[in-house]
């Protein structure tokens, strides 16, 4: 009852301070808003991060010609993966099926008076178990397809605006390099690749037509996908293909690799460090400014607690102890913070889905809310305990002759 | 009821030390109406502030119905004061944009018991002083006499057993002063125990007794 009876007075003192309680409201509002953005944009990134290593797939591990520490796709000139180096890794032990691909980048398209670029890959109908991924309408290239080397193809839903706008494109002729292809599906979405690039700028194509037609490398592949069966594997299978690779490749024990195996989980370590240096700065300044706002609300009371000395003289004249005093100024400086955390909550809100207007991943969810309510209430608690501990020690005789 | 034996209070001013009380002996039965007079400066607002138990003595002891004041802790004389102390004081010390009733509460707020009737209690007491259609004005919209009307209802809110005035009509007018002075004498005629602060002759003779302070010591009757 008692307690119910101080924070009745606690509250009325900050209606009758206004001013103070609006400066007071206003820093951790600056402080909490700063946090919840921060909070929402690194869980709108995080999102995107996993939703990229979910494309990749944690059963696949990913071959690609040619070495260094590139990443992304390795393209139709650098490609040196033999039949004989696919026909041994699709024999180690947990190797569920392989499926190769046949890479350019950027080639030029053509449809009537529109051009555009995409990535061409050609591919084999087992791509679609490999990618999780098919025609989303039409038909997907068939084992036909690839025996007879048409000139058919899949197109991403990226390509097929570029190209066809809001038209149907199924049945067109489109020109690939001046080759003429049928458009016989449209590939399912599928967003950002793990390297951050648009997988439905695509155009899939027999893999033999590919090779023998368009891109003329008949003998080598330049990316095989390997799907596992168990993804526990996947680390111990990669070091059975990099064996298998150096050994056909005959390089010797000095040569670097000429080739690169990814899997889900060095993907995911590599997203990873790219997008840390900025996250780190980024919670800097959001556990900073919060602070900034505890030193402002300690200043503002401690001023408060001066200027009302002869207020606390009378409390204590009239019975108050000294923890009635410590109770009542913290409860002030927690209704403050508390109640600037909630604007700072909805002003961060606001912001984090203007900064989504603008196209930065920003995931909106209840951990804001609670890291706000947590946060500004542990503020007030931490930076109102000095004021008020202040205001308790006054001698009450001095206080009242203030 | 109160008893002061020796009390001397002493003031620490950087090296300067200055002896205000000297050993103040006097008592006060219980329903008794004392003034207690003396020239400004000589310590009469010391006294009350440590009869209030706003502040110990250097030295002697109080007691107030038994109890030793100098064995109560901090906490204890908090709840000494809410209890057993009515203040009025010369400044009147009502909480600024807030009511007269809830000035009038406010000694409840740290009351161990926040009585049911609290509210028609406060607004017995505002009635009591003659204030019933000013309940909810606020102090800044009340004239001085009733500032110092709204302080004696919340001297009494706690029913105290005694009540403390220093000079509380100093900073009235002559009329108010009549006016306050009548409330404090029919609180007297009811049974309360009232020790009043004053350096004027024609306020002490309100009350039943008078008690001269000077150079730290207290007189009876003659000047
Ligand atoms: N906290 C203090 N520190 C030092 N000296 C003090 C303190 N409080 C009071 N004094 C001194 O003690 C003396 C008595 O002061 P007090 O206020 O008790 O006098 P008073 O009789 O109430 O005067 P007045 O009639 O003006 O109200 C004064 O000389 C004053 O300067
Ligand atoms: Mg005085």
């Amino acid at each position: 009852m008692k307690v119910i009876k101080i924070i009745a007075e606690s509250s009325k003192s900050t209606l009758k301070h206004k001013l103070r309680t609006v400066l007071i409201e206003l820093a951790i509002l600056v402080g909490i808003a700063t946090l919840t953005v921060v909070v929402s944009l690194t869980q709108g990134a995080n999102k995107r991060i996993m939703k990229r290593i979910a494309n990749f797939g944690s059963d696949a591990i990913m071959v690609h010609s040619g070495g260094g520490k590139m990443h992304g796709p390795s393209t139709v000139q650098q490609a040196n993966l033999t039949r004989k180096d696919i026909a041994d890794i699709r024999n180690i032990a947990g190797v569920r099926f392989t499926t190769p691909i046949q890479v350019e980048l950027d080639m030029p398209l053509k449809y009537g008076n529109q051009f555009t670029t995409a990535w061409v890959m050609g591919v084999e109908a087992n791509w679609q178990d490999a990618w999780r991924r098919g025609a989303a309408r039409g038909a997907f290239i068939s084992d036909a397809d690839n025996e007879q080397l048409s000139r058919v193809c899949d197109i991403g839903t990226t390509t097929a605006k570029e190209l066809f706008g809001k038209m149907n494109p199924l049945g067109e002729n489109i020109l690939i390099r001046n080759v003429s292809f049928k458009v016989i599906g449209i590939l399912e979405k599928r967003g950002q690749s793990p390297a951050g690039t648009d997988f439905d700028n695509l155009i899939l194509i027999p893999f033999s037509t590919a090779s023998r037609r368009l891109m003329n490398q008949p003998l080598y592949t330049s990316m095989l996908r390997v799907i596992i069966a168990n993804p526990a594997q996947a680390r111990q299978i990669a070091g059975t293909i990099s064996g298998i690779l150096r050994e056909n490749h005959r390089l010797a024990a000095t040569e670097e690799d000429d080739f690169r195996i990814s899997t889900a989980e060095q993907v995911a370590k590599m997203i990873k460090s790219t997008s840390k240096t900025l996250g780190l700065f980024l919670w800097l300044i959001a556990v900073i400014s919060p602070l900034v706002g505890g030193i402002v609300l300690m200043n503002i009371m401690l001023m408060a607690v001066s200027e009302r000395k002869h207020e606390i003289g009378l409390r204590r004249a009239l019975g108050a102890k000294k923890k009635h005093i410590i109770f009542q100024f913290l409860t002030e400086s927690v209704i403050l913070t508390f109640s600037g955390g909630i604007f700072g909550v909805g002003v961060g809100v606001l912001i984090a889905l203007l900064i989504r207007h603008l196209g930065k991943p920003i995931s909106i969810s209840w951990q804001p809310f609670a890291i706000a309510f947590v946060i500004s209430v542990l503020i007030g608690l931490l930076f109102g305990v000095y004021p008020a501990k202040k205001a308790a020690n006054l001698d009450p005789v001095e206080a009242l002759n203030q | 009821m109160i008893e002061l034996k020796d009390i001397t209070k002493s003031f620490q001013n950087g090296k300067i030390q200055t002896d205000v009380l000297k050993g103040v002996t006097f008592s006060v039965q219980k329903g008794e109406f004392v003034a207690i007079m003396g020239s400004s400066g000589n310590g009469k607002t010391t006294l009350m502030n440590i009869m209030g138990c706003m502040m110990q003595a250097s030295g002697g002891s109080y007691t107030v119905e038994g109890v030793d004041i100098k064995t109560l802790d901090d906490d204890e004389l908090s709840e000494f004061r809410n209890k057993k102390i009515g203040f009025v004081f010369q400044s009147f010390n009502l909480l600024a944009g807030t009511s007269a009733l809830d000035n009038v509460l406010l000694p409840l707020v740290y009351a161990p018991e926040y009585p049911d009737d609290a509210t028609e209690r406060a607004e017995r007491l505002l009635a009591s002083v003659g204030l019933e259609d000013r309940i909810h004005y606020k102090p800044g919209e009340l004239s001085g006499g009733q500032h110092q009307r709204v302080a004696i209802a919340r001297a009494l809110i706690n029913d105290p057993a005694i009540i403390l005035a220093d000079e509380p009509t100093g900073n009235l007018d002559s009329d108010s002063l009549k006016e306050i002075m009548g409330i404090l004498q029919k609180l007297h005629e009811q049974g309360k125990t009232i020790i009043l602060i004053t350096h004027d002759q024609n306020i002490a003779a309100y009350a039943g007794r008078t008690v001269f302070l000077r150079d730290g010591k207290i007189y009876e009757g003659a000047k």
